[in-house]
């Protein structure tokens, strides 16, 4: 298996401050690797510096063989990166169907193969038809035609997940999935997640302070501390490392 | 928008265009000539509404666009320059959007609001006084006597200056140029533009150059405005450096707040209602300004959607319609969700 994402002494710092020391790591293509840590450990950090709202201090980043280092968020997207917000970033006054085709619509955009013609200014029939599948997807069929400021929490954060589906991106960058969410939603999110995982066979890295759902869906496990990075293994490693227990997960998992 | 509302907007459309055409039969010169005005004025607030209300960009110096294109179309005529009148539109309108594509190139780099709307004010009033030292654009006393031209349309010749065959070109030309907005603002352009108003971070993660799109419509605006402007000139056959000042800015903010920025139409219909105050007060000086003051006051507080957001409400309320807030509560409720 080929690596989907190679970071190589990436850091990141504001003006004096070293939020992100030195971390290297890779993420083989179809894994899914999360990222934990305490507040302030440089979880954000290290996830805009992949996603390119900021770039790094120093250190290279790179996406299969390409340098992303210095490409803008959106060249990023554009290549198959697809990022979703803790607090789910949608278009407010939209209703979902339409927050989907725009995405829809963009990524044909940038694979230059939309199937309207020029003049054609509703969404085609077949972009609607696509939109309406994934919101079908992820059981929002019914609120299709409901503005995006009147869902609760939970499905906005589904509707974002159809956002960044419809791009059909290689890698998935979730920052905290379930963060705000009831156990029912919790789980239904993870569930969908492993059911995408195993349609779309996409990477996948996130954060999250949810330990069941870091353990129920991690491949590998990342700890980073005061922005330096602790350890990386598989759960059964990260339960096992010493440091780690010490640190940050001792209590959760004698209590588990 | 389903098929009884898309006929009703049709039929709006229909009687609109019918009541503005058969216009100088039965109305005084007077009124065709300030109906000219709202015509041209309401393409200039459409433009300026393309970045406020569909990009999310706020300029506090749209009329440099506007002066630019009436000093070019001004002098262009004044000087009888050897050029068909519709292709000087067509050059005037290019020219103006070069020109914002210049200006946007800088400003656009510094988008956190307050900046953009000083720099592109500084912008206006820097033009103003560019205009008042220019002798060939007669300084303080701007250009005045400019002609209408004859327009040659190789079968026949349309002279503008002959009764009121200018008020139709305008039109025509207006409702062609308000046309094509409207088919950019709803069409996948358009699409990207209102997300990018709604929420540009999210935009580009779906992998969409936000900066090229914000320029684009800067540019369109620009240029729009500056056919605006251009159209103006042989309007009212005299130009002044004003055209280029903050209160003219701010004439389009105005119409477009009180018509309705989040609507397509709102800055036509705020434009129109303007026009309506300040014919109707023009006997009480000062009178105008305070109603006006007052009106936005009202609309601002009462409703922040403009005149098109609050007939929107009205037309919610109307039986067999629901609110989308309505709409949703007939969804099947599963369960409480928890919300932190």
């Amino acid at each position: 298996m080929s690596a989907a994402i190679i970071a190589e002494g990436v850091g990141k710092n504001y003006r004096t401050i070293a939020a992100l020391k030195t971390v290297s790591f890779s993420v083989e293509a179809g894994q899914v690797l999360a990222i934990i840590g305490p507040n302030g450990a440089g979880k954000t950090t290290l996830f805009k510096v992949l996603t390119g709202e900021v770039l790094p201090s120093h250190g290279t980043v790179r996406f299969g063989d390409v340098d992303v280092s210095r490409m803008p968020a959106h060249a990023r997207a554009a290549r198959g990166f697809g990022r979703t917000f803790q607090v789910a970033r949608v278009f407010q006054n939209s209703t979902a169907l339409d927050n989907v085709v725009v995405a829809i619509e963009a990524r044909q955009r940038t694979a230059g193969n939309s199937p309207a013609r020029w003049y054609q200014f509703r969404a085609s029939q077949s972009v609607i038809a696509e939109a309406d599948q994934a919101l079908a997807a992820i059981g929002l069929a019914d609120k299709r035609d409901v503005e995006a400021r009147f869902l609760s929490h939970g499905d906005k954060k589904r509707l974002e997940m159809a956002l960044t589906l419809a791009l059909r991106p290689g890698v998935l960058m979730l920052d905290e999935p379930t963060a705000g969410m009831s156990p029912t939603d919790r789980n239904q999110t993870v569930e969908l997640l492993t059911r995408i995982r195993k349609e779309t066979g996409a990477t996948m890295l996130l954060t999250e302070h949810d330990m069941d759902v870091v353990f129920g869906l991690a491949d590998r496990v990342m700890v980073l501390n005061y922005g330096e990075l602790v350890a990386i293994g598989t759960p059964a490693e990260i339960r096992a490392n010493k440091a780690v227990r010490e640190l940050y997960l001792g209590e959760e998992v004698d209590h588990a | 928008m389903n098929a009884v509302s898309g006929t009703r907007t049709a039929l709006a459309i229909a009687a609109g265009a019918l009541l503005l055409a058969t216009l100088p039969a039965w109305t005084t010169p007077a009124i065709v000539f300030l109906v000219g005005l709202v015509l041209i004025d309401s393409i200039f607030a459409l433009s300026w509404n393309l970045l406020f209300g569909f990009t999310g960009l706020t300029t506090f110096g749209h009329a440099a666009f506007f002066a630019f294109g009436s000093y070019a179309t001004g002098v262009a005529l004044k000087m009888q320059a050897p050029i068909h009148f519709l292709l000087l539109l067509v050059v005037v309108a290019l020219l103006g959007a070069l020109f914002s594509a210049l200006v946007g190139a800088v400003v656009l780099r510094r988008t956190a609001g307050i900046a953009l709307a000083i720099l592109t004010m500084a912008l206006g009033e820097i033009l103003h006084i560019i205009i008042g030292y220019s002798n060939v654009l007669g300084r303080e006393d701007g250009i005045s006597g400019i002609p209408r031209p004859v327009i040659d349309l190789l079968v026949a010749k349309v002279d503008l200056q002959a009764g009121n065959s200018y008020y139709w070109f305008l039109c025509l030309v207006c409702s062609l140029v308000a046309g094509a907005l409207c088919w950019l603002t709803f069409g996948r352009f358009g699409r990207v533009l209102r997300s990018i108003q709604q929420d540009a971070e999210r935009t580009a993660f779906l992998g969409m150059n936000v900066a090229r799109y914000r320029l684009a419509s800067f540019t369109i605006a620009g240029g729009v405005a500056a056919l605006a402007g251009a159209l103006y000139a042989p309007w009212v056959q005299t130009i002044t450096p004003e055209l280029s000042d903050t209160f003219r800015s701010a004439q389009p903010m105005l119409n477009a707040l009180l018509g309705g920025a989040q609507s397509f139409w709102g800055p036509v219909v705020g434009t129109a209602v303007f026009a309506v105050v300040n014919f109707s007060m023009r006997t009480l000086p000062g009178l105008a300004e305070l109603v006006v003051g007052v009106i936005l006051l009202i609309i601002i507080l009462v409703a922040p959607t403009g005149l098109m957001g609050l007939l929107g409400k009205l037309a919610w309320r109307m039986p067999g319609k629901l609110s989308p807030r309505r709409a949703l509560g007939k969804l099947p409720r599963c369960r409480k969700k928890a919300i932190p």
